[in-house]
């Protein structure tokens, strides 16, 4: 379960973005996790929850945008998917090696806060 | 009150991986090679580990950082040898970052080295997320631990530029077919190495050997 750590480590990230925008309460923040990262969406919700408990951001959510891998089979020049669950690189049709882009995301894009001051310009 | 939506496209891991940045810099200033072997848990890093050190003993300047959840065991039996080991005591956590690599070279005297070796924490799973600042990645898979092993870890293998079969010596004892995993683990990382060792009767270690001699005069080449 490396899911608690990355949540802790996302957590830091969306603290420095707020911290570098004049500071405030986290309320949304949205990632991106590819098919490929090796990374259980739902646990890392689970150890969000747990992080941002009992802190000033608590009950902030964490929604997850998961990605899909750009494959394409250079011999059909076609893209191609790979079957659900299913790490092989090879396409379905012919067998020849995929080109396999993206699908690794486990990214931080969007962080929604509450700003401290009243009625900044 | 006010709120405020910012848009940014940063790594989750971004902290952890400036860290990485920083310990490949250094490593490439240093002309250290650093292979981070990942495997479960009994299926030989530090045996492998040990035979290696014995090959390249008057050859290389070779120092391990060894990560396990409890016990200095492993650091010792590399220190056995004569050769400079941190263990880092993860407390529990699966994996190592590379804050802890840093961690590892400023109290440890374990540079300069031309082979720096990385044992990650026995696991298939979590270590495979982490830079470490390692050239490479290798994976170890014992003929005893099955060869649906690449079916069912299928990240680790697709990522591990050097997968290595450990135990080949007990292969004729084992249910274990070393053809099907060869063809699984080429279609799951088609540029990879596959290597067949036994560290007990030194099978393969010269070819292991051989690859990391290569890999270093490469990183080494102006």
């Amino acid at each position: 379960m490396h899911e608690m750590g990355i949540a802790i480590e996302i957590y830091r990230t969306c603290r420095d973005t707020v911290a570098e925008h004049g500071g405030g309460r986290l309320r949304q923040v949205r990632i991106a996790v590819g098919e490929l990262a090796a990374v259980e969406p739902d646990l890392l919700v689970f150890g969000w929850e747990a992080v941002v408990a009992d802190t000033p951001d608590q009950g902030a959510a964490l929604t997850v945008d998961f990605c899909r891998a750009d494959q394409r089979c250079p011999a059909c020049n076609q893209a191609k998917d790979r079957s659900e669950g299913s790490w092989l690189r090879i396409c379905p049709d012919c067998g020849t090696p995929l080109e396999v882009r993206g699908g690794d995301e486990l990214d931080v894009i969007e962080v929604s806060f509450e700003t401290d001051e009243e009625g900044c310009p | 009150m006010k709120n405020q939506i910012v848009s940014i496209r940063r790594r989750a891991l971004a902290a952890s991986e400036e860290h990485a940045h920083a310990l490949r810099e250094r490593f490439a200033g240093s002309g250290t090679l650093v292979p981070n072997l990942i495997s479960s848990p009994g299926s030989g890093k530090t045996t492998l580990l040990e035979a290696t050190v014995r090959r390249f003993a008057g050859r290389y300047r070779i120092s391990v950082i060894e990560g396990d959840v409890a016990t200095e065991r492993d650091a010792d039996r590399i220190r056995a040898l004569g050769v400079p080991a941190h263990q880092v005591l993860t407390g529990g956590a699966c994996h190592l970052d590379a804050r802890q690599i840093d961690g590892a070279l400023s109290v440890a005297d374990l540079m300069p080295a031309d082979i720096l070796f990385i044992e990650n924490v026995g696991n298939l799973i979590c270590p495979t997320t982490y830079d470490l600042g390692e050239d490479f990645k290798v994976a170890l898979l014992s003929v005893t631990e099955g060869d649906d092993k690449p079916f069912k870890y299928p990240a680790i293998f697709s990522r591990a530029e050097v997968t290595v079969v450990t135990k080949a010596d007990l292969l004729p004892y084992v249910p274990f077919d070393l053809e099907a995993v060869r063809g699984y683990v080429a279609s799951l990382n088609p540029g990879g190495t596959l290597l067949v060792v036994s560290s007990t009767t030194g099978e393969g270690v010269d070819e292991w050997c051989e690859l990391l001699a290569s890999r270093l005069e490469d990183k080494r080449r102006p």
